[in-house]
Parts: C-alpha cells; structure tokens; sequence
C-alpha cells in the first residue's frame, strides 16, 4: 500500500520580530529590526498509510499544531518533503481542501448567528456535496453523534461538547478522506469526550477515514489510535504501535491484595511490594511473564485473603515512564560527557 | 458560485439575530439626516436666497437625503475590523482550509448585510425623512437608472476600500486608527457633507478627482441630473476604473498577506 501521507525531514522555523517590554520597549520594537528564530518542527519522517488512525502526541508548544497546518497546506515547512494524496499541500490548497476534513479544537468553523443546520448547508454549498449524499451523511452522522435536537439552534446557543460534535460532523459531510483534528476534545466533559471518540473510532473502522489527531489527552490515543506518533521539542521521539511502546518499555502491573485480617509484613519473590497499609497491600510486578496464579500460589491459601485486584499499566503511565526514561539518559549522557 | 450566493442569503440572516439594533440605527440615522437638512436650511435662510450657485434648497434637501441612503447601507469600519481581527486572531486560517476565494466572500457577505441593512433601515428612514422635508424625483429616466448603477458602483468601491484597509492593517499590526482615517476621508471627499459645487477652488478640483467622489458625489449628481449625459458615462467608466485598481490592490495585498501567514503563521 502507498502511503497518503509521506512526511520527509520535515522542518518548520519561525521568525519572530523581537520585541521589548515597556513603553520605551515598545517604541524600541519599531526602530529595531531583530529577530528571534523559533524552530517548531524539526526533521520530522513518517509515513501514514489509507485507513490508518494516528494520535499525535506531544506536550504544549511541542509542534503538534504546526505540522498539522502544514499538511493541511496552511503552512509552508521551511525544509524537507511533505506528501498529502500526492500532492504538496501548500502548492495545492485548494485540490487538497475538498479532499481533507480539518477540525480545530480551539477554532470554530462554524455560522455564530445562524442556525446549525444552515452552516452545514452552507457547507454544502462550498463543497459542491451532491444533495443525495448530504442528506444521507448528515442525518447519519447527527443520529450517532446526537446532534438532531438542536440543529435548529444558533451556534451560539451551543454548549461547547455539542458544538465540537457538529464541528466533527461538518468536517466529514464532504466524504474526506482524511480528517485532521487538533485537539477536538479539548474543554469537553467527559460524557462529551467519551461520545466523540466513539464516533470517531467508528469512522475510522466503517468509512475508512484516515484520521490524524494531536491531542495532549492519552485516553483520547487509546481509544482511537492504534498507532502513536511522539514528539516532544520540536523532534519525533516515537512513532509506532501503542502497544509495542508499553512492550518496549514493560511497564510493571499493579496488584492490589486486600486482606479480611492484617497477615501481617508480606514480602514476595515474584513482585515488589510498594506500599503496606495493613489489610490493603499494593505490589508492582516488574516482569512480563510472571502469572496471578504464580504470585496467588506464593501468597499461600492460609491468609485470609478477600480480594485481588491487577491493573495493566495505563498510557500515561506508559509515557510517563518512557519520559522518565528519556530524561534520565540524556541526564547521564550530558554526565559522562562532563567527566 | 452558488456558495457565494448562500454566504449572501446567509449573512442576510446572520443579521436577524440583532433585531434590536434596527431600532437604534433607524434613530441614528434619522438624527443624521435630520441634522443635515437642518444644516441646509440655515445655511440657505442665512443667504436669504432661494438659488445658491445654481441649486436650489429643494435640490440640497434631495442631496442629504441620497447621501444618506448611497452611505447608510455600508460600514466601512465593520469590514476593516472583520478582517483585521481574522488576520489578527488567525481565524483566517479556517478560510484558507476552505476551497474558496477569502475576498470574494467577504463581498458575498457584505452583500447581504448591505440588502438587510437597505430594506429594515435605510428605505425606511428616507421615506420617512422625504415625506416630511419633500425629495425631488430623478433629473430624467436615464438619470434614475445611472444613478442605480452609480449607487452599485458606489458600494463596490466602498467595500474595496475598506477591504484596502483592511489589509493594510495586517502590516501595521494594528487597525485602530485605520477606520477613522477612511472615515473621515469619506465624511469630506465623498461629498457626504457638503458638495463639491459648495468647495473652494482648487479643492474643489481635487475632490473631484479622488475616488471618494463616486461614493457619494457622483451618484447624486448625476440624480439630479447636474451632469450631461457624455460626462455621467465618462465618470461612469472612471468609476470602474477607479474600481479595478482598488480590487487589483485587494487581490495582491490578499495575496501577500496570504503568503505570509503561510510562511510565517501569521
């Protein structure tokens, strides 16, 4: 399969006009002509194939927002190749406009004043979507997304989870076939978050919809993206399966045992104990092929024991760990580099 | 093109939700019209003559009244704001994600908030406003039906203008004074306020030759038919030309701009 998204050494820099606090700072800004440079993206390769659906993480000001813009042609990267549908985004805007759905978390696309049944007609419009087709995306996508009872609302009487849903819905009435969204959960509650992700999930598996979405919510990555693209600085750190990340990285389990009466101080040889609070003891199991029933037979059957409970290691642990990680190398590189 | 055509009907809608705001522009205006035709009464009963440079009170009246109705549809310092603020806030962004012309559509929606603001405020007000003071009818047919193409003219340049603005405001990174300065150019050399015929030489001269002139001016000249039918198709044709320049300005300053949000992000 070829790939609809071909990213090659990737960079964006930004030049920003220094500027001075102050009165006399201000009056500094307009005679002097310095500048700062920014590097936002730098050196960045992937490839994401049809049908994939990628989370793009990364912390603030990481340049998550950037490269979308880029390959949604918005924004001109300042070195390196980049390939959406086999086109060069900023050179085609406009081919690559009716081919993309773009959802800005922060930035709405949609009429303030009108009804939101008139900006998705209005939508239409613009995209030129036979009158059929529409009909049928919109009633389809309003029925699972529960947007029906409030089409006839202005936007602006919208709470912010339900107009991020008609933002999502609008964004796909055209039949993209790649749907772009910069932090679509952001603000939303969870009942909100949970809805979108479902339905976005679903677009991905039903319709085939390639979709690339950064988000700083790891949960938003677990139920939508089996693959994970990590940037951090400016620079990809990982790009790969969820899955194969927690591998790589092993993180421990948590196992919770809850006692009827105190057994008392109960070290393990099969995991570590972290903390002891009497009839509830927590453990970390350090390693993959360790089994509950192991541990459980260790434990022994003559200990009151009332209830087991084993926690997978959850995303943000994950990537927790692996910035620990991260961290702690270059701490001991910069080290030995001293030395 | 439909889509142009729905941001019009579209932004004719938008303005519905403001319904109060009806009330308080009607009042406005009949304040503004008022008080002009107020200004020509006293200026003429001053004179103490019935015909000044060859126009009569009943003319100046007319000539108060069209100005109000040729400006009052338009606001210039709500479309320099509009794109100001877009460019500013980088909301443009979301036009550029769309396959379709920025500019364009800003005329699309100017256009149907120029028909709302037409039919709820500005008919109204000079209906009411001729009834009371009296209006002549056009000089002639031909001076009635040029003074509807000059009237289209008028607001295409008014909106090219302010689109200018607008634009340049981008660069200047600040679009304060940028309303006023275009507003007070158009309070005096649209021949809003006072006609050129009632300049002093060599103003006079210069007013006529800006293009403000076919903001206000020339429409209403030509109503009351004080130009010969070769000049009001001269005039006519400069109008367009003036309009062309204005539009190639837009079009490459959009593009600059464009260009530079794209490199630069904003």
């Amino acid at each position: 399969m070829t790939a609809l998204i071909e990213a090659r050494g990737v960079s964006k820099r930004f030049r920003q006009h220094k500027r001075f606090p102050g009165l006399l700072g201000a009056l500094k800004t307009l005679v002097t002509n310095e500048y700062t440079e920014v590097l936002a993206v730098s050196d960045i390769g992937f490839d994401i194939a049809a049908g994939e659906a990628v989370g793009y993480l990364g912390p603030n000001g990481a340049g998550k927002s950037t490269m979308i813009k880029m390959m949604t042609g918005i924004l001109v990267p300042s070195a390196g190749a980049l390939s959406v549908l086999g086109r060069t985004p900023h050179l085609r805007r406009m081919d690559n406009a009716r081919e993309i759905g773009v959802v800005f978390g922060q930035r709405s696309q949609l009429w303030w004043d009108l009804p939101l049944v008139d900006s998705f007609t209005l939508h239409q419009r613009i995209y030129d979507i036979p009158v059929a087709r529409y009909a049928d995306n919109l009633r389809r996508f309003s029925e699972l997304l529960d947007l029906t009872p409030f089409l006839d609302r202005a936007v602006r009487q919208l709470s912010l989870g339900q107009r991020m849903r008609a933002e999502i819905v609008m964004s796909l009435l055209h039949d993209p076939k790649i749907l772009f969204l910069d932090e679509p959960t952001i603000g939303l509650d969870v009942v909100a978050k949970d809805a979108v992700r479902r339905f976005l999930a679903e677009i991905n598996r039903e319709r085939g919809v390639t979709i690339i979405l950064t988000t700083h919510d790891l949960q938003d990555i677990e139920t939508i993206c089996p693959r994970l693209i990590m940037v951090d600085h400016s620079r990809l750190i990982f790009d790969g399966e969820l899955k194969s990340l927690r591998a790589a990285l092993g993180s421990a389990r948590r196992l919770t045992l809850e006692f009827a009466s105190d057994p008392g101080p109960l070290p393990l040889r099969t995991a570590a104990l972290v903390s002891d609070e009497g009839l509830r003891k927590n453990y970390l199991i350090e390693r993959e092929d360790i089994s509950l029933v192991a541990i459980l037979s260790e434990v022994g059957s003559g200990r009151d024991l009332k209830d087991v409970a084993l926690h997978e290691p959850d995303i943000e642990e994950v990537i927790r760990t692996f910035y620990q990680r991260r961290n702690a190398d270059q701490r001991s590189n910069a080290k030995a580099r001293a030395s | 093109m439909s889509a142009y055509f729905a941001f019009a009907r579209s932004s004719f809608h938008s303005q519905l939700a403001y319904r109060n705001e009806v009330w308080a522009n009607i009042f406005g205006k009949l304040v503004q019209v008022f008080a002009r035709v107020a200004i020509w009464q006293a200026a003429y009963a001053g004179v103490g003559a019935i015909v000044v440079d060859g126009v009569s009170l009943q003319q100046m009246v007319t000539y108060a009244l069209l100005g109000g109705a040729v400006m009052g549809a338009t606001r210039p310092e709500r479309i320099i704001g509009e794109i100001g603020r877009s460019l500013k806030t980088g909301d443009v962004a979301v036009w550029l994600l769309k396959p379709l012309s920025y500019p364009l559509y800003l005329f699309a929606n100017e256009c149907g908030s120029f028909g709302y603001r037409l039919m709820t405020q500005v008919i109204p007000t000079v209906a009411f406003t001729a009834l009371f003071y009296g209006m002549l009818p056009p000089a002639s047919l031909f001076d009635g039906l040029m003074f509807i193409a000059f009237w289209a003219l008028s607001f295409t340049l008014l909106f090219l203008m302010s689109a200018l603005f607008g634009l340049v405001a981008f660069w200047l990174m600040t679009s304060f004074s940028l309303d006023w300065i275009l507003g007070a150019l158009l309070q005096l050399f649209s021949g809003l306020l006072i006609p050129f015929w009632f300049f002093p030489e060599p103003l006079a001269t210069i007013a006529r030759h800006l293009p403000f002139a076919w903001v206000v001016y020339y429409p209403n000249a030509v109503y009351l038919g004080r130009l010969s039918m070769a000049d009001v198709w001269l005039h006519f044709g400069l109008g367009l030309a003036w309009a062309a320049l204005f539009l190639a300005g837009v079009l490459w300053l959009w593009r600059r701009a464009s260009s530079r949000i794209t490199v630069q992000g904003g």
